[in-house]
């Protein structure tokens, strides 16, 4: 019997690649899959995606609940991860919700025990773990090819995403938020171990004047197996860069380097057309690995490979370095619940509504979307 | 389920089996004229070692050529008598004649014939290929591709360093690139070349080709077995009136891993960069050509390497190595195969 799996929001750009990635299963493998429908509290946003992808718009989130299905996708703006949570969570028994988990540690944990009282699984949408280059590295490491590990220099650069992401209402910060998950998730993977101490730098509309929220910042890090690193998750790419961005990771140990630059599989395009330089992604689409994994997830019954608890901790390490930034010195970790720190530069924007076009940080839809 | 059977337990044959493995198929086994070859890959992937080519015809329903170039025709007309469908690796075979025998031979039969012109079905040349269509380039005018490193290895795989049998680097290297410009930009008017095939200094081989396509683009191949050890190097790039696409494998590469000293059970030389450029396994350009020709048979749609690409795949190698031999282009609509 088919897999049935339905999507809530695609206020995040991620969510048109991981519905194409849907269609593309079940086009062509072994898992059946059903894109039963879309819910949107943009009805025009929601309607355009289900016109492409051939699927039903539902007007409301409880109709869509109501399909019975086997998975949702949510791909709401960062604060709207819980209450969309807490509403499928009795309904429906498998949710991937996009990453960040949520705002706050408060609402992260909320999300965890709901779906804990419910039985239902929860998966984070963290798709670099997929990259076969970062596969290829976990495998190198836990050969311990490198022997002791000394430190880990880490970029996960970006374009500046506008739209929601710069509201610090709905996205709960700015590039630091959005673009420290993804790396500290990697590393808390590769060793099994946590953050123990952050510092950081961050810059508050130093790239883009006016911006009103944080798109730049440098975390300084220690982590539980002794080593020490650094990850810049500026949004420092301009327009006229060739890529949405980068992940780059190099893991110096007693042995040697290990160096991943893990989306660089490209072909260089100069088109006239677009009258710039383009990077064309010809490695694997490390989305569609992740909508594999989690419709596999749902059809074979097994735990879910990234958990709630892994969004938690990635959470707590960007929020960690706004502290650090306020205070002007490292901060312990972990973060007592609860306590961390308020909003630190609210916008006065209005609350857009209109569907992104760029891309953002894992430049998911890059591939074969 | 579909019965495979392989002819040919040599390089090629074990990569496509580990592939047949990760199919919807079942492995009957192998046939080699070599039985310990056979033996070996059957301890690897299962099936049976069979005695001769007619008892692995009478447990498959199709049959994956593999044989080094010059047996490649007799298996293909047997399997085509036979009534079963065909794999056969590039190329097709080492002279025009042979290659028109076994597609005739096929299209009579009324079996499907693919030819495994694997570079189609690796992600940077068919994303390549998506991007021209777009018409991201504007009017295709200028391909070049680069294709080469040292020698084979002259212990295991002789047959390769030996003109007669193999063609050298030009039919069993550039004809990889041949066939992708050939699928890009179409038909060949001519063909100029320059190389080492007849220079006397084998094991090296080495060609610059040059090729006038019919809508007026130019083409630019090189292949070589001639460069130090090393890395083995692709690169192309493909140039239209409004644009430019290139890839190169030289660059840096996704995942690099240096070593201070030896490490433990590590072949891996101090000091020098080990790159990887890993790829999910459903993206593995083998897995994808045998899939496409699995989903073909089920479906009854065309193949993306029609048997007549194929062919047009050898008789353009053929034309460069003419065209080295009496110095001047060679036209391809005069051109029906040389002796060489």
């Amino acid at each position: 019997m088919n897999v049935r799996i339905g999507m809530l929001s695609f206020a995040h750009m991620h969510a048109y690649s991981y519905a194409a990635c849907l269609k593309q299963i079940a086009d062509g493998s072994s898992f059946g899959v059903d894109l039963v429908g879309i819910a949107d509290d943009d009805p025009v946003r929601g309607q355009e995606a289900a016109s492409q992808f051939d699927t039903r718009f539902f007007p409301s989130v409880e109709a869509l609940l109501e399909e019975k299905l086997d998975g949702i996708v949510i791909c709401a703006e960062n604060a709207r991860h819980r209450p969309l949570t807490e509403l499928a969570a009795p309904r429906v028994p498998h949710i991937l919700c996009e990453k960040p988990i949520a705002t706050t540690l408060a609402d992260a944990q909320a999300m965890i025990d709901v779906c804990a009282a419910h039985g239902t699984r929860l998966q984070i949408a963290f798709p670099v773990r997929f990259s076969p280059p970062v596969q290829r590295l976990k495998a190198i490491l836990d050969e311990g090819t490198l022997g002791r590990i000394y430190s880990v220099k880490t970029t996960n650069h970006g374009r500046m995403p506008g739209g929601w992401f710069v509201d610090q209402a709905l996205a709960g910060g700015g590039a630091v938020l959005d673009h420290t998950v993804h790396v500290i998730d990697l590393l808390r993977w590769f060793w099994n171990t946590e953050i123990t101490e952050v510092y950081a730098e961050v810059g508050h509309s130093l790239l883009h004047p006016g911006l009103g929220i944080d798109d730049a910042g440098l975390l300084s890090f220690k982590l539980g197996i002794g080593a020490y690193g650094t990850l810049d998750s500026s949004w420092s790419r301009p327009e006229s860069y060739p890529t949405w961005g980068d992940v780059r990771l190099e893991v110096l140990g007693e042995r040697g380097i290990a160096r991943v630059d893990a989306f660089n599989q490209n072909l260089g395009l100069y088109s006239d057309q677009t009258g710039k330089g383009q990077w064309v992604h010809w490695g694997s689409n490390a989305d569609l690995s992740l909508i594999r994994d989690f419709v596999d997830m749902i059809a074979t019954g097994r735990e879910p490979f990234i958990t709630g608890y892994d969004g938690l901790k990635a959470l707590e390490v960007a929020l960690a370095a706004y502290r650090s930034a306020e205070r002007g010195e490292p901060v312990s970790l972990p973060l007592a619940m609860g306590a961390e720190t308020a909003p630190l530069h609210p916008s006065e924007r209005a609350i857009p509504m209109a569907p992104l076009q760029e891309e953002d940080c894992t430049g998911a839809g890059g591939g074969e979307a | 389920m579909r019965r495979v059977g392989i002819v040919g337990a040599g390089l090629i044959g074990t990569w496509h089996a580990a592939r047949w493995k990760q199919l919807p198929v079942e492995l009957a086994g192998f046939y080699d004229t070599a039985p310990e070859m056979a033996a070996e890959a059957v301890a690897e992937f299962g099936g049976r070692a069979f005695d001769g080519l007619d008892d692995l015809l009478s447990a498959v329903d199709m049959v994956d050529v593999c044989s080094p170039t010059p047996h490649h025709r007799m298996p293909v007309l047997a399997a085509a008598a036979a009534g079963k469908d065909i794999v056969c690796e590039k190329p097709l075979a080492r002279c025009l004649d042979e290659a028109k025998e076994m597609v005739a031979a096929c299209q009579a039969a009324g079996v499907r014939l693919f030819v495994a012109q694997v570079v189609r079905f690796f992600r940077q040349f068919s994303q390549a290929k998506a991007v021209l269509d777009s018409g991201a380039l504007g009017q295709p005018g200028f391909i070049r591709a680069v294709r080469g490193g040292a020698p084979p290895d002259p212990g295991h795989r002789t047959w390769f360093a030996d003109f007669e049998q193999s063609g050298g680097v030009i039919m069993d290297v550039s004809i990889h690139d041949l066939d992708y410009a050939h699928w890009c930009f179409g038909d060949v008017e001519r063909v100029f070349a320059r190389g080492l095939t007849f220079a006397g200094v084998e094991p090296y081989d080495h060609v610059l080709i040059t090729l006038r396509f019919r809508n007026g683009a130019i083409g630019h191949v090189e292949g070589s077995w001639a460069y130090p050890p090393g890395r083995f190097h692709t690169r192309f790039e493909i140039a239209g009136d409004q644009g430019l696409l290139e890839f190169d494998d030289m660059v840096p590469a996704p995942l690099t891993v240096t070593l201070r000293s030896e490490s433990d059970g590590s072949p891996q030389a101090p000091g020098i960069p080990r790159p990887h450029s890993p790829l999910a396994s459903h993206d593995d350009p083998y897995f994808l050509e045998l899939a496409h020709f699995l989903n073909c048979l089920e479906s009854g749609d065309a193949f993306l390497v029609s048997p007549q690409d194929g062919l047009e795949a050898v008789r353009l190698a053929l034309a460069a190595i003419e065209s080295i031999r009496i110095g001047r282009p060679v036209y391809l609509d005069e051109f029906e195969g040389s002796v060489v």
